[in-house]
């Protein structure tokens, strides 16, 4: 239960940074999570999408179809500006919210 | 590797997501399951392991759906694919068109800009000169049966009077002999003096035969109208219009048998009037209240005093024809039977409507056809915008068609996107045909009865929108027919531009500009002319000076001042007043100032001239004026002197002639000295003391007629209804100090019509103003549509030509050689227009000839000055597109496509 709230919670803040660099293909980004979370993480098809579409309908990633040579043609999301802020927003949040649980489980002096 | 796609479009199906969406999506998702199922493989999976888990992965899909659903369903900016076939709806491909029209002319403003303003202004002109042509002309007027009611007029042409007013015998007569018509009724004008609610008042009214009101149908909105009985000598009854029981007696519901004084008599009131149009009287006449016309005995047999209107209506089935051919026998018969007061005098039917609106007819007509000619013109400029844009977007066309589009559907977006332009211009029209309503109206002469009735009515607006959407289909056909007729092949194989410069296209263009430098220089020819008609009319010596002159009506009341020696010590102690006011030169009485009123003439005998026979006797004009009104009017003396108060009812009657009189009746003789009889065989001799320079007394426009004046002091009749007064400063403002001098007189006395004496003229030219001022507006409308015309269609072949223009530069010609090419390209253009032009105003103007004064229709320096004008306004708009023409890079020219 904790574990699916939590993914919610953290889902576009993973997306949004794994496209912060580079564009990014939607099988990749699934990868990524899972690679990267080793394992802790997973997102399904039934889940990825959705997420990349809302996040593409706010103006927050861009998708654009680009073909490589010898590759079927991919979808490639890309960060926009307009995401660029809320990823800075999203992670300034994220890292408040994980240092105050730090400091009240003492985590950090454990 | 096995297929997931049908899987996954199975999963979206019910879906319902935009078509192209859901092709994007299953193309997207296909690919993660192949890369999901590569994977698996990868990893050592045995095809079998691998199908399964893709397969769990997929079903993943069918747990998100609505988040997938409300993922996309506001990724709802779909392109859309104009022109293509989808099997969706007439309804659905509308809207669609329509929206994708308002994204076309959104995206190009300047197109949309241009052709929105062009439309307008055709539009709204028409719609405006529609509504005062509906208002003035179409609307039937509102009384029964309209379409039966005549004027009949006493036709004296001998005497230059076409339509004169009869005598109350010849009415009489008239009346009793006819069978054409199922009633006939008399009017006369009359002023009353409102006295004893409120300020003084001077009224206009009528005295009218009691069956006038069932003539014309009018139902009074309160009491009843005249009875039969009533139309006796001594029946002191009157009827209020609306107007005026609204304005002075406070809509009083129980008016109804209350007495009012009228010029010092009381009056019952017997009924209220509703609004109506204004019967025909003269200028500025507004009727207020009527009472009987009751002639007396003696008026009853009265052949000699014209001064009746008559109104009648036909009887059911009788054409006006009909009526004139019997009313012709009875003025005949009637001719012989009284040859002192008739010979020669025959009658004449007119009908109402005719009566009422035939003075500005022509004008309306004239200006019909120029807004008609300013929508021609909008519509050739919006014409020839949508065909350049045709033309560079064939290519486009030519792509949609082989992508498989199909025709009749581009052809119809095609109509949206023109009728979409068609009604924003017309809505854009409209709303400034409510403004420009509002301006004109505030134009349109008081001489049109029905002025005040003028509104964009229903009508008006449907035919505003007609216009406009007959604009769109029209225009919207053209690059439609063209797109339909795209050979996509060839089109799709020639550069875009080059196939955009078709000569055929090129021609169409060409011709409508020819076409719109033809039509406004049309225009602007009838608006040169009437400007110089107007300049001949206001230049037109009026025989007095109109300047720095105060003007108003001071009528007395006759049971008031009964006798002459009070009505006489009246005016003379107003003028000795007036003249101690300060900024004040000189003040005058006179009966009826110039231009305020064409009646009054009498014939005279000459002594030592035998009277000429009765119907070769011509009338002269008489005023009765007070001392020092012609020099206080400003009129040369040519001889002799002005009226002082020595002319009085003690010393030997006198006159003074105007110079028209004199050499008619003195020819090379000095008149000053000789005497004239003016009130039959029986009265005195009068001498001609002073001979003055003619005056417009009657009608500004018409050449004076011979005049005469004569001292109020010696005549009993005709009192001095008005006050003149010469200043050195600003003539109105004086007005409130004169009026209250009056005043101090008598309290009741009324004091009406203040007015300069400039007003008075300007007014007297007030229609043809208001052509002027039109024609002029729209002939400007037209100049300027006609050379933004010209430039569009200069810049578009100067964009076509930049790759020729660039050659020939870096080949080494010279900018000003460019410039010259591109110019005279303008203007051969131009020259083409002008001469049909000229021939068309040659013939056009023709129908003009009524509206013109001292210029003829082929007047050679308008169709000159118009022409020079014509072509400067055309030279520079293809000089600017001309001068960007050489600023071309050849380059870039050559690089150009």
């Amino acid at each position: 239960m904790l574990d699916r709230e939590l993914k919610k919670g953290s889902a576009e803040l993973l997306v949004l940074s794994l496209v912060q660099d580079r564009p990014r293909h939607g099988y990749e980004i699934g990868q990524l999570i899972e690679l990267r979370s080793r394992g802790f993480l997973h997102f399904n098809v039934g889940s990825l999408y959705p997420l990349l579409y809302r996040l593409e309908n706010r103006g927050w990633i861009r998708g654009r179809w680009i073909e490589k040579s010898g590759q079927r043609r991919r979808r490639y999301y890309r960060l926009t500006p307009a995401g660029e802020k809320v990823l800075a927003a999203q992670r300034h949040n994220w890292r408040e919210f994980v240092g105050a649980i730090n400091r009240i489980t003492g985590i950090a002096h454990a | 590797m096995p297929d997931f796609k049908t899987e996954v479009i199975n999963q979206l199906r019910d879906l319902n997501l935009p078509p192209a969406r859901e092709l994007q999506i299953s193309e997207e998702i296909c690919q993660h399951l192949e890369d999901f199922y590569e994977q698996a493989i990868s990893r050592g999976a045995t095809e079998h392991e691998a199908y399964e888990s893709t397969l769990r992965e997929l079903q993943q899909i069918d747990m998100s759906r609505n988040a997938l659903k409300s993922a996309v369903a506001r990724t709802a900016h779909e392109p859309l694919v104009a022109g293509k076939q989808s099997g969706t709806s007439l309804l659905a491909d509308l809207v669609q068109d329509v929206r994708y029209g308002f994204r076309v002319l959104l995206k190009n403003p300047g197109f949309t800009i241009a052709a929105v303003v062009a439309l307008a202004l055709g539009v709204g002109a028409n719609s405006v000169i529609f509504s005062v042509v509906n208002a003035v002309l179409l609307r039937p007027l509102p009384f029964k049966d309209p379409h039966q009611l005549v004027m009949v007029w006493e036709e004296a042409t001998h005497l230059g009077f076409p339509k004169d007013t009869p005598p109350p015998g010849t009415f009489l007569d008239w009346r009793q002999q006819n069978t054409v018509f199922s009633g006939m009724s008399a009017m006369a004008l009359k002023n009353f003096n409102l006295i004893g609610v409120g300020e003084p008042e001077r009224l206009d009214g009528r005295k009218v035969s009691a069956n006038l009101f069932d003539l014309l149908g009018v139902r009074p909105i309160l009491g009843r109208t005249f009875s039969a009985d009533e139309d006796k000598p001594g029946s002191q009854v009157v009827i209020l219009s609306e107007g005026l029981w609204k304005s002075r007696f406070g809509s009083d519901q129980a008016i109804i048998g209350r007495a009012i004084n009228l010029n010092g008599e009381m009056y019952t009131v017997v009924g209220v009037l509703p609004k109506t149009p204004d019967l025909p009287a003269t200028d500025n006449w507004h009727d207020q209240l009527w009472v009987p016309i009751a002639f007396s005995s003696e008026e009853a047999a009265d052949r000699g005093s014209h001064y009746l209107g008559v109104v009648a209506r036909l009887k059911p089935g009788v054409s006006l024809q009909q009526a004139q051919a019997e009313m012709d026998t009875i003025a005949a018969r009637l001719a012989k039977q009284y040859p002192e007061s008739n010979a020669r005098r025959g009658a004449v039917v007119v009908s109402m409507h005719e009566q009422l609106v035939g003075d500005i007819k022509p004008a309306l007509l004239v200006l019909l056809g120029a807004v008609g000619f300013v929508l021609l013109i909008a519509c050739a400029n919006v014409a020839n915008l949508l065909l350049a844009r045709a033309a560079v977007r064939q290519k486009e066309i030519a792509l949609r068609l082989a992508v498989g589009a199909n025709r009749s559907r581009l052809t119809r977006q095609f109509l949206a996107e023109s009728i979409l332009l068609a009604m924003i211009g017309g809505a854009a029209g409209l709303g400034l045909a409510v403004i420009g309503l509002n301006v004109v109206k505030r134009y349109v002469p008081n001489t049109v009865s029905l002025a005040g009735a003028i509104s964009i009515d229903l009508p008006v607006l449907l035919f505003t929108a007609g216009i406009a959407i007959l604009t769109g289909v029209v225009f919207g056909l053209v690059p439609a027919f063209q797109a339909s007729h795209c050979n996509v092949n060839d089109t799709l194989k020639e550069s875009g531009r080059d196939a955009a410069a078709g000569a055929r296209g090129h021609r169409i263009r060409n011709a409508l500009v020819v076409a719109e430098v033809a039509v406004s220089f049309t225009l602007l020819v009838g608006a040169g002319l009437l400007i110089n008609s107007f300049m001949h009319l206001r230049n037109l010596d009026p025989g007095f000076r109109a300047d720095h002159l105060l003007t108003m009506k001071v009528p007395l009341s006759r049971v008031k001042y009964p006798e002459q020696e009070k009505r006489t010590a009246f005016f003379d102690e107003v003028i000795r007043r007036v003249r101690a006011l300060p900024g004040i030169d000189s003040a005058a009485v006179g009966n009826n100032l110039p231009l305020t009123y064409d009646g009054d003439s009498i014939l005279i005998s000459v002594e030592g001239v035998p009277d000429p026979p009765i119907d070769q006797h011509p009338d002269v004009i008489f005023r009765v004026v007070g001392p020092n009104y012609l020099s206080t009017m400003g009129i040369p003396l040519v001889a002799g002197r002005d009226f002082t108060e020595h002319d009085n009812s003690q010393s030997s009657r006198v006159t003074i002639v105007t110079e028209k009189t004199a050499r008619y009746y003195w020819p090379g003789q000095n008149p000053i000295g000789k005497r004239v009889k003016t009130g039959g065989p029986d009265s005195p001799w009068e001498e001609v003391v002073g001979v003055a320079k003619d005056v417009r007394q009657n009608d500004f426009i018409k050449e004076p007629k011979m005049q005469m004046y004569m001292p109020y002091a010696q005549v009993g009749d005709f009192p001095p209804n008005a006050l003149v007064v010469r200043t050195r400063l600003n003539p109105l403002s004086l007005a409130p100090t004169v009026r209250n001098e009056i005043w101090a007189i008598d309290k009741d006395q009324p004091v009406s019509d203040i007015r300069s004496m400039d007003e008075i003229v300007s007014e007297a030219v007030a229609r043809q103003r208001f052509s002027m001022l039109l024609l002029g507006i729209f002939a400007g409308l037209a100049l300027i549509l006609a050379a933004v015309g010209i430039y569009g269609v200069m810049s578009y072949s100067v964009v076509q030509r930049t790759r020729e223009i660039g050659i020939r530069m870096a080949l080494g010609a010279q900018r000003t050689d460019m410039l010259k090419m591109t110019v005279t390209q303008g203007l051969k253009l131009v020259l083409v227009g002008l001469t049909l032009g000229l021939a068309a105003a040659f013939v056009l103007t023709r129908v003009m000839a009524t509206l013109l004064f001292g210029i003829s229709a082929t007047d050679p320096l308008t169709y000159v000055a118009i022409s020079l004008v014509l072509l400067a306004v055309a030279a520079a708009a293809s000089y600017i597109p001309a001068l960007r023409a050489t600023k071309v890079d050849p380059m870039v020219a050559l690089r150009y496509e």
